[in-house]
């Protein structure tokens, strides 16, 4: 089975351990507790085909950002989270990505721009075409979530999937099938 | 002399039959023709209305006599301003014809010439007097006849008597309107005349004559006068041409003034604008002195300043300030604000390449002299502290290197603007020799701490094993993970010495404290000493700084984007520059504290390795560091903050290798299984871990790892219940569910509510399983009995003809009743009991519970059985041999003997 490390990366308290969970537990965690950092495993089958998802939860909170060249190092694909009753949130994307970009080295990276809290509609200070047209300039897929109402939250994982199928195409399967023919 | 006798009669029959009736008054009037028209004549009239209340007002009009000439009747009538020409054709008195042009040319001819003349005369003053704006012009008409006052008319009145002409004249001259009416006094003189020729009533004749002689008389008299008066007229005319001569002798001496002002005009203009250009060069030439002298005192450097900057004296506190001094009058100088047309003054490039040579010594003298002084303070610090190793755990603080290096701080800040190059370079030695100390003294401190803690551990454990042979074994095999749920309870038990972790805590808390002021004070003075909070070169040395190649300057600022970013656009969020400062700084004290994150994770991990428990006790220590940090982005706190990740992974491994010794423990091998090792282990373990994290900030991570393990233990208490080879599965589960009950009774973890409800209904569920398989059925006859009996009623049969069915008789019941007399009742229930006691275990003293849970049992069986009896086989009188007294007290009596 193919494991797929995804990276959930965001400022502090837009939702990345609360999306993080409900969508390995199926459970929203209504409670604020800052992350340092968990680690969640969780077999999903995208296309008819069985995958493991490897998922980081990050810190969000400013002191940890010394970690997170690392987890870009180490992840193939990435959740970009902000919140959209918190401009800054917003805001603080940009360097993000630039961040995984200059990591990577490449421009295209399996990514995933994310506006949690879609339940708080009358909280809302950033639009959805805001979020739409950071996307287009991120060249990367856009949805709005909400982790408590359980809105698109299975999608973002499952697109991110898709993405790193369609970017890396596994290869090592067939090579060992092969190597297994010329055995026989 | 008839035309004005048949002229006044013409006035007189006009005024009388046609003027009269509009009260008007006739002043004058002609007997004309239409020229060239030889037909019936007609009268010209002015006429002027009397009436008292309208105004005044002259009308000329053309009237004309009816066919019969008995009536008259006006043709045209004009107003006087309606008149635009009066035409005399000729100025000759014997013309006739003349025009007038009013809405047309129209042409007349006088009958009469003294008419005509006197029509003309009348006509003209009347115009000039009631006419305002354009007047008639008057043509060919002899001017005399114009300007002359005395009408033919009126002349005939003089001609009467002389007397009565002024008052005649007067009356005309004066106005119209009280002609008619003669005053009493014009009737006495009239009278006078008339007395004077009394002869005239007898003889008109003779008097005409008279008044013609008096009127020749006076002709003549007048024109004497006016031939007289010729004289006086020439004089005049000479007098008059004298003034004129004079007058053009004056114009022509005006004509010369004008000249000459003229001429002075130009020369004025000429010297204005010629006074205008020298201020122009006047303004111009302060200009330039102000410019020139603003220059040379910002270009100027004193003697003293370029003494201090060749050959600066850096070692007393004076030869500092004098160099401090100097190299800013310096850096002003070169940042002078200068047109930059005037930097191609070979002045100022000879000024600024003298700057640059002072400032490249001065440079290099700074940067010879910090250097060898950064240097020199490293090697000197680092013997001194080697010696002084207390017990005290503390991190020396290097105060008196930031004293000392706090002299030359306005120094460091003049190379950073001035010299790039130099700046970085003293910033590397800097960093390199202070790292070193740094570096030991990190070392050296957490070797301390080790220590410390090691050789309490150590003197703790070596009395233990002096002690007891048993741990011995236990020391041994410290190698293996320890302190895991699945390991047996000897393991687990042994070293745990809580005196030992709350001492490493303490000393944990006071390495992280130590460092905390430390790496501060170094921060701080790091920030002031190299500038680190401005994040571009103070002064803005382009202007005067002989740079070579300006390239050079911005392939500078190309090398780090953020920053050129930072200098193209000022509109930045204060955020981004604070962000872009913090990295700087971060930076640096990464270069001076490089050791610092390897060693303080170095030194977590080789506790943890002695006791995985240690890092529940770092991850809450480091956590309340981290998070309640203020400088959230500071080089301490992010280290922390990466320590502190590394930490909760080990916490997260230490938390599964719990799960997963769960999953691989092994059961004691003991003929009663009893508690579980990993449910006992667990009490200490949640005790312990509550005991840490108690309502610290992390205790939603340790829930979670609560949650997992305790589902994981229910799981794997059911999967183990049926490895033993002696204790039935229903015993192991209701003993470990009932263990973990009570155990999360006692904790109070809210998130482990659930489980907690889960662990009872378990417990219950196999406490059931277990009565309902041991203790089974004593009366096992009987319950065969009544079930076959349950049968036949299900088949229909009714319960009162039960006894009559063959196998269900009285006799049969009584026959099975007997086979169960009391006394062997109570001896299966102490084989039972001996069974049950051997099943428990003592730990978990349960024995008493499921003893009362048969005897419920039991009980509710015999109920059962006599219900059953008194509603099949009532009025029988048959029963049980024993009653629920006698069951309560088998099971009393057998609970007591044991």
């Amino acid at each position: 089975m193919r494991e797929y490390k995804i990276v959930v990366l965001g400022s502090g308290g837009v939702g990345k351990s609360a999306l993080t969970v409900q969508f390995v537990q199926c459970i929203f965690v209504e409670k604020y507790d800052p992350t340092i950092e968990d680690s969640y495993r969780k077999q999903v089958e995208v296309d008819g085909q069985q995958c493991m998802l490897e998922i980081l939860d990050t810190a969000g909170t400013e002191q940890f950002t010394a970690m997170r060249d690392l987890y870009m190092k180490n992840g193939q694909g990435f959740v970009l989270v902000y919140s959209i009753t918190a401009q800054s949130t917003f805001n603080d994307l940009q360097d993000l990505r630039e961040q995984i970009l200059r990591v990577k080295d490449t421009e295209d990276v399996p990514m995933v721009l994310v506006g949690n809290k879609c339940d708080l509609e009358e909280e809302r200070v950033v639009g959805k075409d805001l979020g739409k047209s950071l996307a287009n300039q991120f060249n990367c897929t856009f949805m709005e979530t909400s982790a408590k109402a359980k809105i698109n939250v299975n999608d973002i994982f499952y697109d991110l999937v898709r993405q790193i199928n369609k970017k890396s195409p596994e290869k090592k399967q067939k090579q060992k099938k092969k190597s297994l023919c010329t055995l026989l | 002399m008839v035309t004005i006798g048949r002229l006044a009669n013409i006035k007189h029959i006009l005024q009388k039959e046609l003027f009269d009736l509009n009260d008007e008054r006739l002043i004058s009037v002609c007997t004309v023709t239409k020229t060239y028209k030889k037909k019936k004549a007609c009268y010209l009239c002015l006429s002027t209305s009397v009436h008292p209340n309208s105004l005044k007002t002259v009308v000329f009009s053309q009237v004309k006599p009816t066919e019969k000439d008995a009536e008259y009747k006006r043709k045209h009538s004009f107003q006087l301003d309606e008149i635009k020409l009066v035409d005399g054709k000729d100025e000759n008195f014997e013309t006739h014809e003349f025009d007038i042009q009013i809405d047309k040319m129209y042409k007349y001819y006088a009958i009469n010439l003294h008419e005509r003349q006197n029509f003309m005369g009348v006509l003209y003053r009347q115009i000039n007097k009631s006419v305002r704006g354009e007047k008639a012009v008057f043509k060919n008409i002899p001017i005399a006849w114009l300007t002359e006052k005395t009408s033919p008319e009126k002349s005939i009145v003089k001609s009467e008597t002389e007397g009565k002409v002024d008052t005649e004249d007067e009356l005309d001259e004066d106005d119209a309107e009280d002609f008619k009416a003669l005053t009493e006094k014009e009737v006495n003189e009239l009278n006078k005349l008339v007395n004077e020729c009394d002869f005239a009533i007898k003889d008109a004749e003779l008097f005409i004559e008279q008044l013609g002689k008096k009127l020749h008389d006076l002709d003549g008299a007048n024109i004497q006068s006016v031939l007289a008066s010729e004289k006086q007229v020439f004089s005049l005319v000479e007098e008059i041409e004298k003034a004129v001569g004079e007058v053009e002798k004056f114009e022509t001496r005006l004509d010369t003034y004008d000249d000459i002002l003229n001429h002075v005009k130009e020369s004025m203009e000429k010297v204005g604008s010629k006074n205008a250009m020298i201020e122009i060069a006047n303004n111009n030439n302060t200009k330039l002195l102000n410019e020139l002298n603003g220059m040379i005192s910002q270009l100027d450097l004193p003697l003293s300043a370029q003494q201090a900057l060749s050959d600066p004296d850096l070692k007393t506190a004076s030869g500092r300030q004098a160099a401090i001094n100097a190299g800013k009058a310096l850096q002003q100088a070169m940042n002078s604000d200068i047109d930059p047309a005037l930097l191609r003054l070979t002045a100022v490039q000879d000024q600024r390449k003298r700057f640059e040579k002072w400032k490249l010594k001065f440079s290099a003298t700074i940067s010879r002299y910090l250097n060898n002084l950064f240097i020199h303070l490293g090697n000197d610090i680092g013997e001194g502290s080697t010696q002084t190793q207390t017990h005290d755990l503390n991190l020396q603080s290097h105060t008196h290197v930031h004293k000392e290096l706090a002299a030359y701080t306005d120094l460091m800040h003049w190379t950073k603007s001035m010299d790039r190059k130099t700046y970085d370079g003293l910033t590397k030695v800097y960093t390199s020799s202070l790292s070193k100390i740094y570096e030991r003294d990190i070392k050296a401190f957490f070797a301390n701490a080790l220590h410390q803690i090691m050789s309490r551990i150590r003197a703790s454990r070596e009395d233990l094993l002096d002690t007891s042979t048993s741990r011995k074994v236990s020391a041994v095999k410290v190698t293996v993970p320890y302190g895991t749920l699945g390991a047996s309870r000897d393991i687990w038990a042994s070293n745990v010495e809580s005196a030992d972790r709350e001492k490493f805590d303490a000393t944990l808390e006071k390495v992280l404290a130590e460092l905390e002021p430390v790496a501060l004070q170094e921060q701080l003075f790091c920030i002031n000493f190299f500038q680190l909070d401005v994040l571009s070169p103070t002064g803005k040395n382009t202007q005067t700084t002989l740079d070579p190649n300006p390239e050079e300057k911005l392939s500078v600022s190309e090398a780090d984007p953020n920053f050129s970013d930072f200098l193209n656009s000022s509109q930045f969020p204060q955020k981004k520059i604070d962000r872009q400062i913090n990295e700087e700084v971060r930076k640096m004290m990464i270069a001076l504290f490089g050791i610092l994150e390897p060693e303080l994770i170095n030194f977590i991990q080789s506790f943890e390795k002695l006791d995985s428990f240690y890092t529940l006790y770092v991850l809450v220590r480091l956590t309340q560091h981290v998070m309640s940090a203020q400088d959230t982005h500071s080089f301490l706190s992010m280290t922390f903050a990466s320590a502190l990740v590394h930490v909760k992974r080990n916490f997260d491994r230490f938390m599964q290798q719990q799960v997963q010794s769960i999953v691989e423990c092994k059961l004691p091998k003991k003929s009663k299984c009893g508690i579980l090792p990993y449910v006992e282990n667990f009490e200490d373990f949640a005790m312990t871990s509550e005991n840490i994290f108690k309502k610290t900030e992390r205790r939603a991570d340790m829930d979670k790892w609560y949650l997992q393990i305790v589902h994981k233990i229910f799981e794997y208490i059911a999967a183990h219940s049926n490895d033993h080879p002696k204790t039935p599965s229903q015993v192991i589960k209701m003993e470990n569910y009932h263990h973990m009950f009570s155990l999360l009774s006692q904790l109070k973890v809210p998130g482990l509510d659930s489980a907690k409800k889960d662990a009872k209904a378990r417990y219950n569920d196999s406490l059931k399983a277990y009565v309902t398989k041991y203790f089974g059925r004593p009366l096992e006859k009987l319950n065969l009995f009544f079930e076959g009996v349950q049968q036949k009623v299900a088949q229909g049969v009714k319960e009162t003809e039960i006894s009559y069915q063959m196998a269900f008789s009285k006799q049969e019941l009584r026959k099975v009743i007997s086979q169960y007399p009391a006394k062997e009742v109570k001896k299966g229930l102490e084989n039972l009991f001996k069974k049950v006691d051997k099943h428990l275990c003592e730990e978990e003293n349960l024995l008493q519970v499921v003893w009362r849970a048969m005897q419920e049992e039991f009980i509710a069986q015999y109920n059962y059985l006599e219900e059953r009896i008194q509603k099949c086989y009532a009025g029988a009188m048959i029963t049980l041999e024993f009653n629920i007294n006698d069951i309560l007290n088998f099971f009393s009596d057998i609970a007591k003997s044991h």
